[in-house]
């Protein structure tokens, strides 16, 4: 057999392998999950490891003192935080400060029978529903660490091995994966790989980056204003951030209504409105532009469709996925119709 | 694990000795400067790809992405223009270099004669490995840089001799004419 056969057939073999994984990692959508989750964490962190590669260290060596370097930060991080997440913990299984949340509950209800009676809501009783959402909320939690709890675990420890062997073997991969394309697609497809990293790995890489400046900034201040889990909804509000539109909004709501219930007093939560607004504007105004965030130039229309959308087929992941998914599909089809046109497929 | 992914997509395919791949590197201009360990760097970046007899490896007029070394075989650069082969070029040699440094369109046709195992040497490799390792590819650049400046003196010296050649025989044309003139009259 000829080397170009024998090229052809590892072809093939490559290829029904491929085929293989992502049709098991269909049936086994958790897998799926963090696969992904791994090859976004080792593609937005490639360049801290190539950063440590210039220093004259091998590709391996680079990823274990990343690796090294991380565990450090996360280690320190979590020896000044650990009291205080224990104590905010505590201060969640208490609930919150029972007499003010009932007196603020009471207001609320009376607001709604008074006000919203028209719409059928005059003998709503707020205080019922509320307690019937916590309870269900409080089973849901518990069901999720029962049944979920090993899963976390496995992920803890999964997605980190996964990201140490993408990181470190990412570009042997991407060279092994691109090395099936045919002789007369090859450099076409070199091509397109090369622009479509350039544009959405700046992108992907500032809205990570974005991320954690926001969350920081947001437990910071919300420290400093004295509402309570700041740590909590500082991590959850520089998430939901990634999400545009709709992100900052999400972000705000859980600080609202916690310093709203736990103070029962509206002039604190004007204040968190008004910090949060500030934050933003911080955000837009200085890291944005500091980060060069080159977006990818959606209609807010179509970000908001892809959300959605991502929301419905992958929950939370799906929807902070939606966006930078959507502007890949969107750059692949200008690039490839660009790209396209220069060469002669037809001939 | 890089085994499973050499095994995995490569199904255990034998590459030939690394000695012979980085000999080939050495004995081409823009590699001869580098050091082992350089050349290794850059081995790694290479695309190995096989083509089967009169396979068209790129044509004229499309977008060119980077360079290719010949491994083994023989290939065949033609011109649309000439409308026949420019050269033929065998094991170690190297073609399609200008797009490396520009990005731009191919000035010829470069067609497989034989099978052959060929190297390519892309534009977006070269950049990566400038931004990991700006010595090794300052290095690279300068010496793609030196060859293009030679074939560009070695161009500009033909086009001088061939001005200066069409100079004196429009010249003694000239003289002939006036010679011939004056006789018949």
């Amino acid at each position: 057999m000829t080397s170009t056969r024998t090229a052809t057939l590892n072809r093939w073999i490559a290829i029904t392998v491929i085929a293989g994984l992502v049709i098991l990692s269909l049936l086994v959508p958790e897998v799926l999950r963090m696969v992904l989750i791994a090859v976004l964490l080792a593609y937005i962190l490639d360049p801290i490891v190539t950063a440590i590669e210039l220093r004259g260290l091998s590709r391996t060596v680079s990823t274990i003192v990343f690796f090294g370097f991380v565990a450090c930060i996360l280690w320190v991080v979590f020896a000044f935080l650990a009291p205080v997440i224990v104590e905010q913990i505590q201060t969640l299984q208490q609930g919150a400060n029972d007499v003010r949340t009932a007196e603020v509950i009471l207001r609320l209800q009376m607001f709604i029978r008074a006000k919203l009676g028209f719409l059928g809501l005059g003998d709503f009783d707020l205080a019922k529903s509320i307690r019937v959402f916590g309870e269900n909320l409080r089973n849901r939690i518990l069901d999720f660490v029962v049944n979920e709890g090993l899963s976390v675990v496995i992920h803890c420890v999964t997605i980190p091995f996964m990201v140490f062997f993408f990181l470190k073997e990412g570009r042997d991969m991407k060279k092994a994966l691109i090395s099936l394309v045919p002789n007369r697609y090859f450099e076409f497809s070199l091509d397109l790989l090369y622009k479509m990293d350039m544009q959405l790995g700046n992108y992907l890489r500032s809205q990570f980056t974005d991320a954690i400046a926001f969350g920081v900034l947001t437990t910071i201040a919300l420290w400093i204003i004295d509402v309570k889990y700041f740590i909590f909804i500082g991590a959850f509000a520089g998430l939901a951030n990634l999400i545009p539109y709709v992100g900052p909004i999400a972000g705000a709501l859980p600080a609202v209504a916690v310093s709203l219930f736990d103070t029962g007093d509206a002039g604190k939560a004007v204040t968190v409105v008004v910090t949060f607004i500030a934050l933003k504007l911080i955000d837009d105004v200085i890291i944005q532009p500091m980060l060069v965030a080159k977006g990818v130039n959606l209609h807010p229309l179509l970000v908001l469709v892809a959300i959605i959308a991502g929301g419905e087929l992958f929950g939370m992941l799906g929807m902070l996925l939606a966006v930078p998914a959507t502007g890949f599909i969107k750059v692949v089809l200008q690039e490839s119709m660009v790209t396209l046109r220069k060469y002669r497929f037809a001939d | 694990m890089s085994f499973v992914v050499k095994n995995l997509f490569q199904g255990g395919k034998r590459e030939p000795a690394e000695q012979n791949v980085r000999e080939t590197l050495k004995s081409i201009p823009i590699f001869t400067e580098l050091s082992r360990r350089e050349l290794a760097a850059v081995e790694r970046i290479l695309h190995l790809r096989e083509f089967k007899a009169n396979e068209i490896i790129f044509r004229q007029e499309e977008p060119g992405l980077g360079m290719y070394i010949i491994e083994s075989g023989r290939v065949r650069i033609v011109s649309d223009e000439m409308g026949s082969s420019v050269s033929e070029l065998g094991d170690g040699e190297f073609f399609g270099e200008l797009p490396l440094l520009d990005g731009g369109a191919r000035s010829a046709t470069a067609i497989a004669k034989t099978q052959c195992r060929i190297y390519g040497f892309f534009q977006p490799d070269l950049y990566a490995l400038i931004e990991r390792n700006p010595r090794l590819g300052v290095k690279i650049v300068l010496s793609l840089a030196s060859i293009i400046g030679m074939r560009l003196r070695a161009a500009n010296e033909r086009m001088e001799s061939y001005l200066a050649r069409a100079k004196e025989n429009g010249a003694g044309r000239a003289k002939t004419r006036t010679r011939k003139r004056m006789t018949e009259r």
